[in-house]
């Protein structure tokens, strides 16, 4: 389990991460969502003790990274896939790592032909393609056999392919019951690969929860027919709504759940033809909640009319 | 205990990383060439114009042994770079991160990979320097009969050992400057500029300050602890040495100072 205390980090006057707090739990993937610049980067490199935080700490099943005796056998992280010598082969590169935490050199041949780069292993890292690297980074993850995994924006760069593959093995990750923290700004392929979801912007903690926690708790509408839709609209009205009549019929409803317009037609009286709950996308909850915290706004687009 | 981090498994794994690169190899090579290739060719030299007219004089300076390892003057620049290359591709390239998270602790990482280091360039320094010498001793044959003939001439001895001595601290020297630099391009620059300007500078003072300063710049040094007759004003081989040390130990424990509190 990993668990980041009061995180804080702060670099000369801009504050990269401030005060976080949260648990990664085992036997689930935990997405970690936020707009580029947010400090997820930051995070990974606090957990992992390359930098020294400011205050606060990142501790894995109850230690910090320092304290780790071997700390390839609890920890596997791949921050960046490109952060490797371009002149010394996979193998040997891999064989370096291993020879340090005392893992055994058969164990290399074995993750080289799990992630499917065997065929290459004695070739130079540096004419790797982006998608070749980020299988050697995660034959690295994987060296020790860790129960901790970290992984860094890792869908970068790879084809359809690679990202399927990537999926599956974070799902079969947590199916042992490892602990598997995969970094993102991508909120759809969060939505697809993550159970778990921490959000966070500017440095700050958002919200934690499920993919379903999190759109529950977005601003959906309700779709609803009804027999008598005046009657209907000035009871939701008086309890809070906000309705637009789309039709003789239909209403689209804002700020109540569809449990809670049903509750309230059934009192006055009305007769509900169809109740359908429009869910917000993930990706417009994301928007919603990071939308204080992106580092570099989009701007207006059409700069010619002013 | 068989499954930590240890110093013994962490220098296993710098090994690795030493020689499975190229700039490794390539020094390597280039210090052989170098060292050998010059020494062959300034004793061959000395050797064919050893009587000819007006060359007595010099005959009463000549130091066999200094003049066959004259070729570690250029080697040099190769082993400080082999040093320095060590540390700062780790920063060029990314991989210190990887390094770090493999070998958490910053002391025992830099111990292991300046030992790594040492090890290997005192083993390659020494056999080049007696290859040199060796080979500068057949050349010369007995084309004097003045000339000591046997390494069991505790001074000869001295020197040729000296010699890998002076050329695996320069290297201890390049890597030190790397840990303080981080990029190649400076720390080599930098390197080149300790070994190789600081003398052309102190070439235009006056010569008093030139007496009291030269004999402390690194490559005087080196000239120090290579040569069999005393130099005139200029330390003995045994207190170069030490001052060489020094000055490899001080940047050393700078660098490191600095790596220990810097972010990576």
């Amino acid at each position: 389990m990993l668990k980041i205390q009061h995180l804080t980090k702060r670099y000369d006057d801009t504050l990269a991460l401030d005060d976080l707090d949260f648990e990664v739990k085992p036997g689930v993937v935990t997405g970690f969502l936020g707009p580029n610049g947010s400090g997820k980067s930051t995070t990974m490199r606090l957990i992992l003790g390359l930098d020294r935080p400011t205050k606060g700490s990142a501790t894995i099943n109850g230690k910090t990274y320092h304290e780790l005796k071997a700390p390839l056998r609890e920890v596997g992280a791949l921050l960046d896939a490109k952060a490797v010598h371009p002149g010394r082969t996979a193998r040997n590169h891999l064989l370096s790592l291993a020879a340090s935490n005392q893992i055994k050199k058969a164990r290399v041949d074995e993750v080289l032909e799990f992630v499917g780069i065997e065929s290459v292993a004695n070739k130079k890292v540096g004419g790797f393609s982006l998608g070749m690297s980020q299988r050697l980074g995660i034959a690295g993850a994987l060296l020790g056999d860790p129960e901790v995994l970290l992984f860094d924006e890792p869908v970068n760069g790879l084809d359809p392919e690679g990202i399927r593959w990537i999926r599956e093995f974070f799902r079969s990750l947590a199916n042992e019951g490892r602990t598997v923290f995969v970094s993102s700004h991508l909120m759809s392929e969060m939505a697809v690969s993550a159970d778990q979801i921490i959000v966070i912007g500017r440095g700050k903690f958002i919200t934690q929860g499920s993919v379903d926690d999190l759109t529950a708790t977005a601003h959906g509408t309700v779709f609803v027919r009804a027999s008598d839709i005046h009657m209907l609209t000035s009871t939701l009205t008086s309890n809070g709504a906000e309705v637009h009549e789309i039709n003789d019929l239909g209403l689209t409803v804002g700020g109540l759940t569809s449990d809670q317009v049903g509750e309230l037609a059934y009192k006055a009286g009305i007769t509900i033809l169809e109740l359908t709950p429009q869910r917000a996308s993930l990706e417009e909850v994301f928007m919603d909640l990071t939308a204080d915290s992106v580092e570099y706004g989009g701007g207006k687009i059409g700069v010619a009319h002013d | 205990m068989t499954n930590e981090v240890t110093l013994l498994s962490t220098m296993k794994s710098e090994w690795i990383k030493f020689r499975s690169v190229r700039s490794t190899i390539l020094g390597m090579v280039v210090f052989v060439i170098l060292t050998i290739g010059l020494g062959i060719l300034v004793t061959s030299l000395i050797h064919a114009h050893w009587n000819s007219p007006g060359s007595q004089q010099d005959h009463l300076t000549f130091d066999p042994v200094s003049t066959s390892l004259v070729g570690t003057a250029l080697a040099q620049f190769a082993v400080g770079v082999i040093g320095s290359l060590f540390i700062t591709t780790e920063y060029t390239t990314g991989s210190i991160r990887t390094t770090l998270a493999a070998v958490p602790n910053r002391w025992k990482l830099i111990i292991a990979k300046t030992g790594v280091l040492k090890i290997s360039m005192l083993l390659a320094s020494e056999i080049v320097c007696f290859v040199a010498f060796f080979i500068g001793k057949a050349i010369y044959g007995n084309m004097d009969p003045s000339i000591p003939d046997t390494l069991t001439n505790g001074a000869d001895l001295r020197a040729v050992v000296l010699g890998g001595v002076y050329l695996t601290l320069l290297s201890v020297i390049g890597f030190s400057l790397g840990m303080l630099l981080r990029q190649s391009a400076a720390t080599i620059s930098t390197y080149v500029g300790i070994v190789l300007v600081i003398p052309l500078v102190l070439f235009f003072f006056p010569k008093s300050i030139q007496d009291s300063l030269t004999k402390f710049e690194p490559s005087y040094l080196g000239r120090e602890m290579m040569s069999v007759n005393p130099i005139q004003n200029a330390f003995s081989p045994w207190v170069a040495a030490m001052i060489l040390v020094i000055y490899a130990a001080v940047l050393w424990v700078c660098g490191i100072m600095v790596f220990q509190r810097r972010d990576a």
